[in-house]
C-alpha cells in the first residue's frame, strides 16, 4: 500500500504535463469507474433482490383475549359489553354501516361484527341484534331478523412476542385498504410516484429550489420508492454517498418490481410510531395501534392523520401533541381538496371530526403484563423463540378483559380503602381469577400496579399460606365417613408435640383462646388452629401432604406438624389450581391460560386442551365445600355478606401468616374462582390479616364480578340429615330448631323422634329454612 | 523518474481501489448494520419454514399433562353407596355406619354381573341419547358443527368446538359425553373416561344418558387394559337403562 500511495502524491505533483495525455488517462480512468460502477450496481442489484423476494419481514406472534360469546341466556351486563365493543374499535352509528359499526337503542344493541379465523373455524361478518335484559342477554337473532343461536366477536389483541429489536407490524395486503388511503399518500409524500422510475428528478429539482429560497432543508426529493429502500435496505445516515446508493437501489427496486408491489411494501414498512420498546412499523398496525380498528374501516380523516404523520412520527403522535397532530392532519385534507383527490364538502366534514384516537388507559389502550407473562411462559415450553418472535402465529388465550379491569379496579379501591393503616402502603398485591368449571386463567395480577411489567407475584411470590391449607387437612378427614362426619366432635384445647427434630411445637389460636369442644365443620369455619392441628396430627402429616398433592400442589414439603397450620409456601397461581380441585366437584384440572395456536395463514398448529382427572370422592367434596359455605356466613369470612346479597351462595378460606406477613384470601362461586395476597416483598409484617386484608380486595371483585352462586349437585351418596344443633344427634324436621346438615350415606346420625304435631306451620318453615340454609 | 512509470502506478492504484471496493462501499456494508441485520432476519425467515412443519407436526399433547399422584390409575368411586357394586378399586374405601345399606337410587346394585354382549368399540353414533334430552339454542349449534367437523376427519377441530361448548354450558352432561366421545376416538381413552365421570355427576335423573355414559367407560376401560372395570361399567349401564 506504501508503494502506491506515494506515486499517487507523486502524479498528483505533475499535473500538467500536456493536455493530451492527461485527457487519455481521464478517459481510462473513466472506464475503470463505470466498470467499478458496473459491479457496484450488480453487488446492489443482488442486495435488493434477495431481500425483496420471499419473506420481507419477521413478525412477532401475537395473543388474543379470549372471543366474547353471545348467545341467549348468557350472563353479561349490557355495559360490560359495550366497553369491549368500543376497546375493539367499534364505531357508535345511528344505523350500523359495514363492519365495525354498532348503534345502540335501548337494551338493543346491533352490531356488524368483522369476522375471524378461529381455531375451530372461521365466524363470519355479519350483522347481529343483541337484546339484554337486567344482566342476561335475552334475544340474539341477525339484523334481518332470522334465527342465530350464536355468535361471537373478534378477540382482542392483547399483546404480543417481540423479538430483541422489536419493530412490530400487522401485516396488510393492498387490497385490504381503505379508500383514500393510497390517493393520500401519493399526494402527500411523492406526486409522480406513479410515473417515475424509482427517483424524481422533478421533485429533487423542486426540493433544490424550495430549500434554496428558504435557505435551509425544507423538503426531501425523496421518492416512495426511495423512502422504502431507505427504510428497508439502509440506515437513517446523512450523506452524499449513502444518497447515492438510495437512489441506485430505488432504480433497481424498480426494475425488478411493480409499482403496486413497491407501494404495499412501503405500506407495511414505514415507521409510524413507538410504543414503549417497541416500533409500531406499517399502517396495519398502526391503525390498530391509534384506533383499535382495522385498517380497511379507516375513514378520511384518520387516513389523513397516518400520511401525515409518515413525516414525523414522533412529532406529530397524536396522543401526545394532539394540536400538533390536528394541524397537520388538516393540512393533508387541504392538499387532498387541493388535488381533487377528495371534494371540498367531504374534506369539510374531515376536518370537523376529532383526532379519534384510543384513549390511554381505556381496555383497549391498556397492557395486562402479568397475564401476558403467563402466556409467554407456556409458550417458551412448547415453541422455539424464533418461531414465536418471527412467524406471526396467533395465540389465543382465555383471557378475559372485563374481569380483569374489574379485578384492577377492586385491588385499587380496596388499597385505597385500607391505606388509612400505617404500612398498608409498602404492601404489595398479586391475584388469580379462574373459571373452575374450564378451569381456565382469567385474568392475573402480579402488581398493585398492574400495568407495571416487573416481579410477577401472581407467579413468583411464593409465600407462606397459612390457614389456605386447611381445607385440605378437613378434606383428608371427610374422605373417612365411617370416622369423621362435619358434625364430629373435635377438642380445641392447647397441647404439644415434639418433633423429629427434637423440638417442641406448641400451636395456637388467632384470638390465644381455647374453644373447648366443637363440631368438626366449626374448626375450619373459624380457621381454629388447635383443632385443626391435632386432627392434622391424627391424620398424619404425610396424609395431609398426600391430600395436597391430590389437589394439585406438586411441592416436596417436609412431613413437620408445622406444615399443618400453613408453614409451607406457594404462588397465588398454586393456591387457584388447589382451590380449583375443591371448585370443580375434586376434579383436577392444570390450570390454561392459552386454549390454542394458529399460523399466521389462520392454520390450526396447537392446541391446549381441557383435562380433568377425578382425584376426590364427589360428597366428600360436597361436605367440604358446605363448610365452605359456612365459614363465608358464619366464620371468617362472614364481612363479604356486608356487601354482597345473601342469595349469593360462596365459599372459600382466609390465611394468615405469622406476624401477618402474609394476608391470603381463597374462595370461589360456580363460575369465577379468585386468590388474593397481599404481603411485602421484603416479607416484613403488615397490618392485614386474611380477613382484613386479602378478603377486603376478593368481595369488592365478587362484587365486581357479579358471578354465579355455588351450585354443586348434591351425589347420589350423599344424604341431608336433621340434627339437633346443640346435640348433634339425630332429630326430625318437626323439632324446633332442627337444622340439616349432609352426610356420607351411611354415617348420618340415626333420625330423632318426631316433635309431634304442635306447630306444622313452624316446622314447614323450618322445613323450608333448613333447605334455604 | 520514467515516464511510463506514471500509467502503471496510476493504474495498480486504481486497481488496487477496486480490489478494495466492497470493503470500500461504506454506506451498503458497513454502515448498513442494520440492514444487514435485517437480512439476517429475512433469511432465518426462509429457513424457519421447515421448523415450522416440526411445529405442525407436534402433537396436542405438547400442552398439558395430567398428573397422576401415586401413580395409580384406579379411578375414584363416585357412586361409593353401591359399595362393592362398582367394584372399584377406592384409595380409601368408605366404610360405613353398622348395615345401613340404603341402596343408591339409580347405580343400586344388581349383584349378578351377567356378562355382556361386548359392545363394538367404534365411535358411537351418538344415538345413545334419548329423544327426551332437550338442548337450548348454542349448544345444540355447537355440537352439531362438532359432529360435522368430526364427520369429515378434524377431531381437533370437533373437540375446539365441544370445548366452546363447554364453556357455554359447564354442566351440560351431554357436551361431556361427546367430549369423552371424540377423546376417545383421539384415542386418549383415560380422559374419554374422565369426562365421561364428570357428565354422569350432572346427569343425574336422566337414566338414559347415564347408561350411555357408563356404556363410554366401559368402552374408555376396555381400550385402557381394564376388561373388569369395563365389564362392571357395562353392568351401570345395563342397570340405568
Amino acid at each position: 500500500m506504501t508503494r502506491t500511495r506515494s506515486p499517487r502524491s507523486r502524479s498528483k505533483r505533475r499535473p500538467s504535463r500536456g493536455l493530451r495525455p492527461l485527457l487519455g488517462w481521464a478517459v481510462k480512468l473513466g472506464l475503470v469507474g463505470l466498470v467499478v460502477l458496473a459491479g457496484f450496481a450488480v453487488y446492489l442489484d443482488a442486495v435488493v433482490q434477495e431481500k425483496f423476494s420471499g419473506k420481507r419481514w419477521t413478525v412477532p406472534a401475537k395473543v388474543y383475549a379470549r372471543p366474547l360469546e353471545l348467545f341467549v341466556g348468557q350472563k353479561l351486563a349490557k355495559d360490560d359489553f359495550l366497553k369491549e365493543v368500543d376497546a375493539l374499535g367499534y364505531r357508535r352509528e345511528t344505523a350500523v354501516d359495514g363492519p365495525g359499526g354498532v348503534s345502540v337503542a335501548g337494551n338493543t344493541i346491533e352490531l356488524h361484527s368483522r369476522g375471524f379465523q378461529f381455531y375451530e373455524g372461521n365466524e363470519p361478518s355479519q350483522r347481529v341484534r343483541v337484546r339484554f335484559s337486567g344482566d342476561y342477554v335475552a334475544a340474539l337473532s341477525q339484523a334481518n331478523g332470522s334465527n342465530l343461536a350464536v355468535a361471537r366477536l373478534e378477540p382482542m389483541l392483547i399483546g404480543g412476542l417481540y423479538p430483541a429489536h422489536q419493530e412490530d407490524r400487522v401485516l396488510i395486503k393492498l387490497d385490504q385498504v381503505p379508500p383514500y388511503l393510497i390517493e393520500t399518500l401519493v399526494a402527500v409524500e411523492d406526486r409522480e410516484f406513479f410515473n417515475h422510475f424509482g427517483v424524481s428528478p422533478k421533485s429533487v429539482a423542486r426540493a433544490i429550489w424550495v430549500n434554496a429560497s428558504a435557505g435551509q432543508v425544507r423538503q426531501g426529493g425523496s421518492t416512495l420508492t426511495q423512502q422504502l429502500v431507505k427504510n428497508f435496505y439502509l440506515t437513517n445516515e446523512r450523506s452524499l454517498t449513502r444518497k447515492a446508493t438510495e437512489a441506485m437501489m430505488a432504480v433497481l427496486l424498480e426494475l425488478h418490481y411493480d409499482k403496486r408491489e413497491i407501494l404495499e411494501a412501503y405500506l407495511n414498512e414505514v415507521f409510524l410510531g413507538q410504543d414503549g420498546q417497541r416500533a409500531v412499523h406499517g399502517f396495519g398496525l398502526a391503525s390498530q395501534y391509534f384506533f383499535s380498528q382495522p385498517l380497511s374501516e379507516l375513514k378520511l380523516h384518520q387516513v389523513a392523520l397516518l400520511v401525515g404523520m409518515v413525516k414525523g412520527p414522533t412529532f406529530y403522535n397524536p396522543r401526545r401533541n394532539p394540536e400538533r397532530a390536528l394541524e397537520r392532519r388538516n393540512l393533508v385534507l387541504d392538499v387532498l381538496a387541493e388535488q381533487g383527490v377528495a371534494s371540498a364538502e367531504e374534506v369539510e366534514t374531515a376536518k370537523q371530526r376529532p383526532l379519534g384516537v384510543t384513549q390511554r388507559g381505556s381496555m383497549a389502550n391498556s397492557s395486562f403484563p402479568a397475564f401476558l407473562d403467563l402466556v409467554k411462559r407456556q409458550l417458551r415450553e412448547d415453541y422455539r423463540e424464533e418461531d414465536l418472535t418471527e412467524e406471526g402465529l396467533r395465540i389465543f388465550t382465555s383471557f378475559d378483559p372485563i374481569l380483569q379491569l374489574k379485578a384492577e379496579s377492586a385491588l385499587s379501591d380496596s388499597l385505597k380503602r385500607l391505606s388509612g393503616r400505617k404500612g398498608v402502603d409498602e404492601v404489595e398485591a398479586g391475584m388469580v381469577v379462574t373459571n373452575p368449571e374450564t378451569g381456565e386463567v382469567q385474568a392475573m395480577i402480579g402488581s398493585r400496579q398492574p400495568r407495571f411489567a416487573g416481579f410477577n407475584r401472581a407467579i413468583d411470590a411464593v409465600r407462606p399460606i397459612g390457614s389456605l391449607i386447611k381445607p385440605a387437612i378437613y378434606l383428608t378427614a371427610l374422605e373417612r365417613p365411617s370416622q369423621y362426619t362435619l358434625t364430629s366432635f373435635l377438642e380445641d384445647e392447647p397441647f404439644s408435640v415434639k418433633g423429629q427434630d427434637g423440638q417442641v411445637w406448641r400451636p395456637q389460636n388467632y384470638d390465644r383462646k381455647a374453644h373447648g369442644t366443637i363440631y368438626l365443620y366449626q374448626g375450619l369455619v373459624h380457621s381454629y388452629n388447635l383443632s385443626t392441628a391435632k386432627l392434622g396430627l391424627e391424620l398424619g402429616v404425610p396424609t395431609v401432604l398426600k391430600t395436597l398433592d391430590r389437589m394439585g400442589v406438586s411441592r416436596q414439603w417436609p412431613a413437620y406438624p408445622s406444615m399443618l397450620l400453613g408453614a409451607g409456601a406457594l404462588s397465588p397461581l398454586d393456591v387457584a389450581g388447589m382451590y380449583q380441585t375443591l371448585a370443580n366437584g375434586g376434579f383436577n384440572t392444570p390450570l390454561r391460560g392459552i386454549r390454542s395456536v394458529l399460523t399466521a395463514e389462520g392454520q390450526p398448529l396447537g392446541r391446549y386442551p381441557y383435562q380433568i382427572q377425578q382425584r376426590f370422592d364427589a360428597g366428600a367434596i360436597y361436605l367440604l365445600q358446605n363448610a365452605m359455605q359456612r365459614t363465608m356466613r358464619e366464620g371468617t369470612g362472614r364481612s363479604v355478606y356486608n356487601q354482597l346479597p345473601a342469595s349469593l351462595a360462596l365459599a372459600g378460606k382466609t390465611g394468615t401468616s405469622n406476624d401477618s406477613r402474609d394476608s391470603w384470601f381463597a374462595g370461589f362461586g360456580q363460575d369465577v374462582l379468585a386468590v388474593v395476597w397481599l404481603g411485602r416483598d421484603d416479607n416484613g409484617p403488615t397490618p392485614l390479616t386474611g380477613a382484613t386484608g386479602a378478603l377486603q380486595v376478593w368481595t369488592d371483585f365478587m362484587r365486581k364480578a357479579d358471578p354465579l352462586p355455588l351450585d354443586m349437585p348434591m351425589p347420589d351418596n350423599v344424604v341431608q340429615a336433621w340434627i339437633n344443633p346443640t346435640t348433634g344427634q339425630g332429630s326430625d324436621p318437626s323439632c324446633p330448631g332442627a337444622v340439616q346438615m349432609p352426610y356420607i350415606r351411611g354415617s348420618e346420625p340415626a333420625a330423632g323422634q318426631a316433635c309431634g304435631i304442635q306447630a306444622p306451620v313452624d316446622s314447614v318453615m323450618d322445613w323450608v329454612r333448613g333447605w334455604l340454609d | 523518474m520514467a515516464k511510463w512509470l506514471i500509467p502503471v502506478l496510476t493504474a495498480s492504484m486504481v486497481l488496487g481501489g477496486c480490489a478494495s471496493v466492497p470493503r470500500g462501499s461504506i454506506p451498503v456494508v458497513d454502515s448498513g448494520t442494520s440492514a444487514s441485520e435485517l437480512q439476517d432476519g429475512g433469511s432465518a425467515g426462509y429457513a424457519s419454514a421447515a421448523p415450522q412443519a416440526s411445529m405442525q407436526s407436534a402433537p396436542e399433547d405438547s400442552g398439558v399433562v395430567v398428573m397422576v399422584p401415586g401413580g395409580s390409575s384406579a379411578p375414584i368411586q363416585t357412586f361409593p353407596a353401591s359399595g362393592a357394586g362398582g367394584g372399584i378399586a377406592n384409595q380409601q374405601p368408605l366404610t360405613f355406619g353398622s348395615g345401613s345399606d340404603v341402596p343408591a337410587a339409580p347405580s343400586s346394585g344388581t349383584f349378578t354381573a351377567p356378562s355382556m354382549p361386548s359392545q363394538p368399540s367404534g365411535i358411537p353414533s351418538g344415538g345413545g341419547l334419548a329423544a327426551d334430552e332437550q338442548l337450548d339454542g348454542p349448544v345444540l349449534a355447537l355440537l352439531t358443527s362438532a359432529q360435522q367437523l368430526q364427520g369429515s376427519g378434524d377431531l381437533n377441530g370437533a373437540a375446539s368446538s365441544l370445548e366452546r361448548a363447554q364453556r357455554i354450558a359447564p354442566r351440560e352432561p351431554q357436551v361431556l359425553y361427546r367430549l369423552a366421545e371424540v377423546r376417545l376416538a383421539q384415542g386418549d381413552a383415560a380422559q374419554a373416561e374422565q369426562f365421561a365421570r364428570r357428565g354422569l355427576s350432572y346427569a343425574s335423573g336422566r337414566p338414559a344418558l347415564q347408561a350411555s355414559l357408563w356404556d363410554l367407560i366401559a368402552q374408555a376401560r376396555e381400550r385402557q387394559g381394564d376388561p373388569a372395570g369395563a365389564a362392571q361399567a357395562r353392568e351401570q349401564a345395563r342397570v340405568n337403562l
